[in-house]
C-alpha cells in the first residue's frame, strides 16, 4: 500500500530550496589528505547486517554501510509468470528501487534497470538454478543513501552483498555467498569502499564480486585510468576485503540460525 | 524412554495442528475464537505491539518508521517551494494522503510569500513488511512523520528564488533576512488515528494480521481524531454488519486512539530529549 504521489502532482512547478553547493573544495589537496569520514585508505565503512527483517518474505536482510541503507526481500521459489517459457532451470528476477527520499533532491523513486541487471549478473553465477526448475526467485530491494546526489553505481557492492545474504536467509541453494567490494583510485592512492563524494573525484574504480570460499570472481568492473600493477594491487585488496566481509556475513547467518533454534 | 516418546508425541501433535491450520484455516480460527483467544495469544480486541521511531531518514525533512506487530511502514516528507495557485494564494499543499483533507493541517501555515511562494510537502509511505492492518500503519507513519517535520529556514536571494539558510551557507557579503523566523513545526488542528477490525460472525477482531485478513473478509476501518470525532469509516463489502457492531468498532478505535496518541507523544518527547 505504498502510495506513490508523483503521478498525482498537477502542473505546479516546484523546486528544492536547498542551494546547490558551488565551488566545492577538491578533497585531495596533496599527498597527505584525510578521507571525508576520517577512515584510513584501506578501511571499510562500519557495517551493520541483519537477517529475517521482513516477515512476509521467505528470506530478507537489512544492511547499513555507513549512511547507505539497503533492505532486501527474497520471495520464492515460486511459480514463474504464465507468459514465460518452460525452463529446466530456475529463474532469478532482481529488482532494485530507490526511494524518493534516497537523494538530497526528491527523485522519481523508480526502479533502476542498470543496477538491477548488474545485480542479476553478479548473483546468477553463484545460485544453483538447477535446484528449483520451472520456478522463479524474486529479489526485491529498496535502497536509500542520504549523501548521493545522483544515482551512481557506488552502492552496488552493498546491494550485491545484501542480496546474497537475503538469498542465504531464504535457503536458496548457492555455491557460496557472494561478497562485493569496490576500490577507487585517487591520484597515487587506492581507497577502499569509497563514498559518493570520493567517487566524484576518482580517476578510476574497480569493483569485484567474489565468492570467498571458492575463491572465484563472478563479476569484475573496471573503469577509468589504471596501470596493470595497480589493477593487481587493487584486486588483491578487494579480494582480501571480500573474504573478511564473507566471514562477517557467515557469522551473521550463524547467529540468526542459532537464535531461531533456541 | 518415556520422555522421548512424549517429545515425539508433542512433535506429532504440533505437525497435526500446523496441517489443520493450513487445510481448514477458517475452522482453525473459529475454534480459537470460541475460546476468546487468537492464535498469536492475543485477546480478540487487543492490537499488536506498536512502536514509532522518528527521524529514521536523515535526507528527508521529516520521517518516521512505524511497526505494528510485523507490519512495518516507513514515511518520509520532503518539502519543496511552489508557486501557489491563483484560487488560494496563501496556501501550500500536501501531496500523498487524502485523510489530511480533513483540515488536520492549516494549509495557510505552509505559505511563505502570499501569491508567490508556498511549501509543498511530498509525503511518501513505503511498506517494508506487510502483515495486516496496512492502512493503520501507513496513517500512523504519516502522522508521525508530519509531527517530526521541521521546515527549513529560508530566505529570498537576489534572483527572487527561495533558498535554504543554514549556518555554513550564509556568506559574509549579503546577509539576508530569513522569511520564516525559526525552524518551524506544524500545528495540528486534529490528529487522525485509525483501527482496522475484522467482523466474523459475532466476533470483532481488532488489528488483524495478514493471515486473518486473508481468511475472514469483512474489514472495517475507523478513523477518529483525538476528541473522538469520526474522520472516515471504510467498510468495503463483505458480510452485513449491524449498527451496534459498527458502534463497537468505533468504541474499540476510541480506546486505540488514546493508546496511539501516547505512543506518538513518547516518541516525540524522546526525540526532543536527544
Amino acid at each position: 500500500m505504498s502510495s506513490k504521489s508523483s503521478s498525482t502532482t498537477t502542473m505546479i512547478t516546484t523546486y528544492s530550496p536547498s542551494p546547490t553547493v558551488k565551488n566545492r573544495q577538491p578533497i585531495i589537496k596533496d599527498v597527505d589528505w584525510a578521507r571525508p569520514d576520517k577512515r584510513g585508505f584501506h578501511q571499510c565503512r562500519p557495517a551493520y547486517l541483519n537477517t529475517g527483517t521482513v516477515n512476509a518474505a521467505s528470506g530478507s536482510a537489512y544492511v547499513e554501510f555507513g549512511s547507505t541503507k539497503v533492505i532486501v526481500s527474497v520471495f520464492g521459489p515460486r511459480e514463474s509468470k504464465k507468459a514465460s517459457m518452460y525452463s529446466d532451470i530456475g529463474r532469478l528476477n532482481c529488482n532494485v528501487s530507490y526511494t524518493t527520499f534516497a537523494t538530497n533532491f526528491r527523485g522519481q523513486g523508480t526502479e533502476n534497470k542498470e543496477i538491477s541487471s548488474m545485480l542479476h549478473k553478479a548473483l546468477e553465477g553463484a545460485i544453483i538454478l538447477e535446484s528449483f526448475p520451472k520456478t522463479t526467485v524474486d529479489v526485491l530491494l529498496w535502497c536509500w543513501n542520504p549523501v548521493a546526489v545522483s544515482f551512481l553505481l557506488c552502492d552496488l557492492p552493498v546491494v550485491i552483498s545484501c542480496a546474497s545474504l537475503a538469498l542465504a536467509d531464504a535457503g536458496i541453494m548457492m555455491y557460496d555467498l557472494v561478497t562485493s567490494v569496490s576500490v577507487s583510485c585517487l591520484g597515487s592512492n587506492l581507497i577502499i569502499d569509497p563514498i559518493t563524494e570520493e567517487e566524484t573525484y576518482q580517476d578510476g574504480s574497480l569493483m569485484i564480486t567474489f565468492m570467498p570460499s571458492r575463491h572465484e570472481v563472478t563479476q569484475l568492473t573496471l573503469t577509468g585510468e589504471w596501470s596493470t600493477p595497480r589493477i593487481h594491487e587493487a584486486m588483491q585488496l578487494c579480494m582480501d576485503a571480500c573474504c573478511k566481509l564473507g566471514e562477517i556475513m557467515r557469522s551473521c547467518l550463524k547467529d540468526a540460525a542459532a537464535s531461531s533454534e533456541s | 524412554m518415556g520422555s522421548t516418546d512424549g517429545i515425539q508425541a508433542d512433535i506429532a501433535s504440533e505437525i497435526e495442528v500446523d496441517a489443520f491450520r493450513r487445510l481448514f484455516p477458517l475452522r482453525f480460527y473459529e475454534r480459537h475464537l470460541s475460546e476468546s483467544v487468537r492464535p498469536d495469544a492475543r485477546p480478540l480486541n487487543k492490537a499488536r505491539d506498536t512502536s514509532v521511531a522518528l527521524g529514521a531518514i536523515s535526507s528527508a525533512d521529516g520521517s518516521a518508521l512505524v511497526k505494528i506487530g510485523h507490519t512495518t511502514m516507513l514515511a518520509a516528507i520532503k518539502v519543496e517551494v511552489m508557486t501557489p495557485s491563483l484560487d488560494s494564494p496563501d496556501e501550500g499543499c500536501i501531496v500523498g494522503f487524502d485523510v489530511f483533507s480533513s483540515g488536520m493541517i492549516n494549509l495557510k501555515e505552509l505559505s511563505l510569500i502570499s501569491g508567490k511562494a508556498a511549501w509543498m510537502l511530498y509525503l511518501d509511505v513505503y511498506c517494508l513488511d506487510a502483515d495486516g492492518a496496512l492502512f493503520d500503519a501507513a496513517l500512523l507513519a504519516a502522522v508521525a512523520a508530519l509531527s517530526h517535520l521541521r521546515i527549513p529556514v529560508v530566505s529570498v536571494n537576489d534572483d527572487g528564488r527561495v533558498v535554504a539558510m543554514s549556518g555554513e551557507h550564509v556568506e559574509g557579503k549579503s546577509v539576508r533576512e530569513p522569511i520564516n523566523r525559526e525552524k518551524r513545526k506544524l500545528t495540528f488542528s486534529c490528529i487522525p488515528f485509525s483501527l482496522t477490525c475484522i467482523l466474523h460472525q459475532k466476533y470483532i477482531l481488532a488489528d488483524p494480521t495478514a493471515e486473518e485478513e486473508l481468511i475472514m473478509e469483512t474489514l472495517v476501518t475507523v478513523v477518529l481524531d483525538l476528541s473522538g470525532r469520526l474522520v472516515s469509516l471504510y467498510k468495503l463489502g463483505g458480510n452485513l454488519a449491524y449498527n451496534s457492531t459498527v458502534q463497537d468498532c468505533v468504541a474499540l478505535t476510541r480506546r486505540r486512539v488514546k493508546e496511539l496518541h501516547q505512543i506518538l507523544n513518547e516518541a516525540v518527547s524522546d526525540m526532543e530529549v536527544d
